[in-house]
C-alpha cells in the first residue's frame, strides 16, 4: 500500500507518503485502524472484492455518542428496542471519536460548541461520515438568525446526509442511516478520494475563540514546512 | 407589620394612572420605617415593586431577609433589563414561611449616567447572598451590568472572549461565515 487516504486528509502532499516517513509529531494523528487499512486495501486494489469490503463497512457504521439538545432524545430512542438501530449494525454508540465512524449531530450547535465539534470530527478515523440531524443543524432551524447558534453545521464540517425535522422521528434516523449505507456502498473510488480530500481538517473556525478564520490557511501544510526546515 | 402584602386588588387602580404618585406599599412602608427610602413602581401582576438607590441595595435586601415579620428569605432571581433609558437590575424575593409574600426590588441606572465604553455599576449581593452568584454572572454576560464586589464576574453562557452584550438593544450580532449575514460567506 504505497499511498493511503489519510495522508491526503492530513493535507500532506509529499513524494513518498509512507507512514514511516511521517515526522514523529504527526504519528499519533494517524488514526486508521488495521481493519480499516485492510478494508481500504481490499476495496482499492482487489477490485472484485470491493463490493464485499464496502458491504462490510456499510453495515458497521458506529456512531459517536454526541447529543447537544432535544434531538438527542430521539437519537437515544432509536437505540432502544422499539426502533432497534442494531438491525443495521449501528447500535454501538462509542464514547470516543477514535472508535466511531459517524457523527449524528443531534442538537443545536452553538458557537461555543463549534470548536469542540470540529475537534471531535477531526479525531474520527477515516472514513468518517456526518448526519446532520434536525432543523437546527441543517439550517439553524428555530434559532434562525440567532447570534449564538451556528446556522447549519455544514458551515463547519462536511455533511453526508441531511435529516430535517424538529426533531426527526426515529424512523427518520433509520432512513438517514440507510441512505448513508447506500452512499458507502455505491461510492466510486474517485468519489471516495474526493470526499476524503474535502474532509481534511476544516479550518474555518479558530479553535480557541470559536470565531471563523476568513482567510483559510492550510495549517498542517505550514506545520510540515516548519518541521522540514528544522 | 401584620398586613398581608401583595393582594392583587390595590394594584389595579394604580395601573390606570401611572404618572401620579403611587401609594406606598407595605414593604415600602416597612423600609421607610427603618430609614431606607424607596419608590413604588407600577406592576401589572399585583406584586409590589419598589425601586431603591444602588447604595441602599445591600442594606435593603439584608433588612428584608433578616427581619422576623417580613422574612423574604428566598432570592428567586437576579435579572438585568435594558430599558430604553435605564439599565435595571431586578431582584425577585419570596418567603419560605409565607408563600403569598413576594416583592420585586429594582435598581435602575440611567443610561445618561454611564460613560461611553463603561458598564453600568451595581453593587453585588453575592457576598451575603450566594444565590445571586450565577445570576449576576448571567446578567453581566447578557446585559452588561458590572456587579461591583462579585467574587468571579466572568461570562457564564457565552464564550469568555465574546464581544458585546447580546440582550442590549444596540447589540449587533457577529457577521461571519457561521451565519447568513456575511456576503462573502462560503455558501
Ligand atoms: S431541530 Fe428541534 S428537536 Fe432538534 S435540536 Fe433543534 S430544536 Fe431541538
Amino acid at each position: 500500500m504505497s499511498e493511503s487516504i489519510e495522508h491526503k486528509t492530513m493535507g500532506i502532499q509529499g513524494a513518498n507518503t509512507d507512514a514511516s516517513d511521517l515526522p514523529h509529531e504527526l504519528k499519533d494523528t494517524i488514526t486508521l485502524t488495521t481493519l480499516d487499512k485492510a478494508i481500504d486495501f481490499l476495496s482499492t486494489y482487489v477490485v472484485p472484492l470491493a463490493p464485499i469490503a464496502k458491504w462490510a463497512r456499510s453495515n458497521s457504521v458506529w456512531p459517536l455518542t454526541f447529543g447537544t439538545s432535544c434531538c438527542a432524545i430521539e437519537m437515544m430512542s432509536v437505540g432502544m428496542s422499539a426502533f432497534d438501530i442494531s438491525r443495521f449494525g449501528s447500535e454501538v454508540f462509542r464514547a470516543t471519536p477514535r472508535q466511531a465512524d459517524l457523527i449524528i449531530t443531534a442538537g443545536t450547535i452553538t458557537r461555543k460548541m463549534a470548536p469542540a465539534l470540529i475537534t471531535l470530527y477531526e479525531q474520527l478515523p477515516e472514513p468518517k461520515y456526518v448526519i446532520a440531524m434536525g432543523a437546527c443543524t441543517v439550517t439553524g432551524g428555530m434559532f434562525n438568525d440567532s447570534y449564538s447558534v451556528v446556522q447549519g453545521v455544514d458551515r463547519i464540517i462536511p455533511v453526508d446526509v441531511y435529516l430535517p425535522g424538529c426533531p426527526p422521528r426515529p424512523e427518520g434516523i433509520l432512513d438517514a442511516l440507510l441512505k448513508l449505507q447506500q452512499k458507502i456502498r455505491t461510492e466510486s473510488l474517485i468519489m471516495q478520494r474526493k470526499r476524503a480530500y474535502n474532509q481534511r481538517a476544516v479550518r474555518y473556525v479558530d479553535y480557541d475563540t470559536g470565531k471563523p478564520i476568513d482567510a483559510v490557511k492550510d495549517l498542517v501544510q505550514q506545520a510540515k514546512l516548519e518541521l522540514e526546515s528544522n | 407589620m401584620s398586613e398581608t402584602p401583595a393582594s392583587p386588588s390595590p394594584a389595579n387602580p394604580e395601573k390606570a394612572a401611572p404618572p401620579t404618585e403611587l401609594p406606598v406599599g407595605p414593604y415600602g412602608q416597612f423600609l421607610s420605617e427603618h430609614g431606607i427610602p424607596s419608590k413604588r413602581l407600577p406592576d401589572s401582576t399585583g406584586v409590589e415593586t419598589i425601586e431603591v438607590e444602588p447604595a441602599q441595595l445591600e442594606v435593603t435586601l439584608k433588612r428584608l431577609r433578616n427581619s422576623e415579620e417580613i422574612a423574604l428569605d428566598y432570592l428567586v432571581a437576579v435579572s438585568g433589563v435594558d430599558n430604553t433609558d435605564t439599565f435595571d437590575s431586578v431582584y425577585h424575593l419570596w418567603s419560605y414561611s409565607d408563600p403569598n409574600k413576594e416583592l420585586v426590588v429594582k435598581v435602575r441606572i440611567p443610561k445618561a449616567s454611564v460613560a461611553a465604553e463603561q458598564l453600568p455599576e451595581v453593587p453585588s449581593v453575592t457576598p451575603f447572598w450566594s444565590a445571586a452568584n450565577w445570576h449576576e454572572r448571567e446578567s453581566y454576560d447578557l446585559v452588561g451590568i458590572r456587579y461591583v464586589g462579585h467574587p468571579y464576574l466572568r461570562r457564564i453562557l457565552n464564550p469568555w472572549d465574546w464581544e458585546g452584550y447580546p440582550l442590549r438593544r444596540d447589540y449587533k450580532q457577529p457577521v461571519d461565515s457561521l451565519n447568513d449575514k456575511n456576503p462573502h460567506s462560503f455558501r
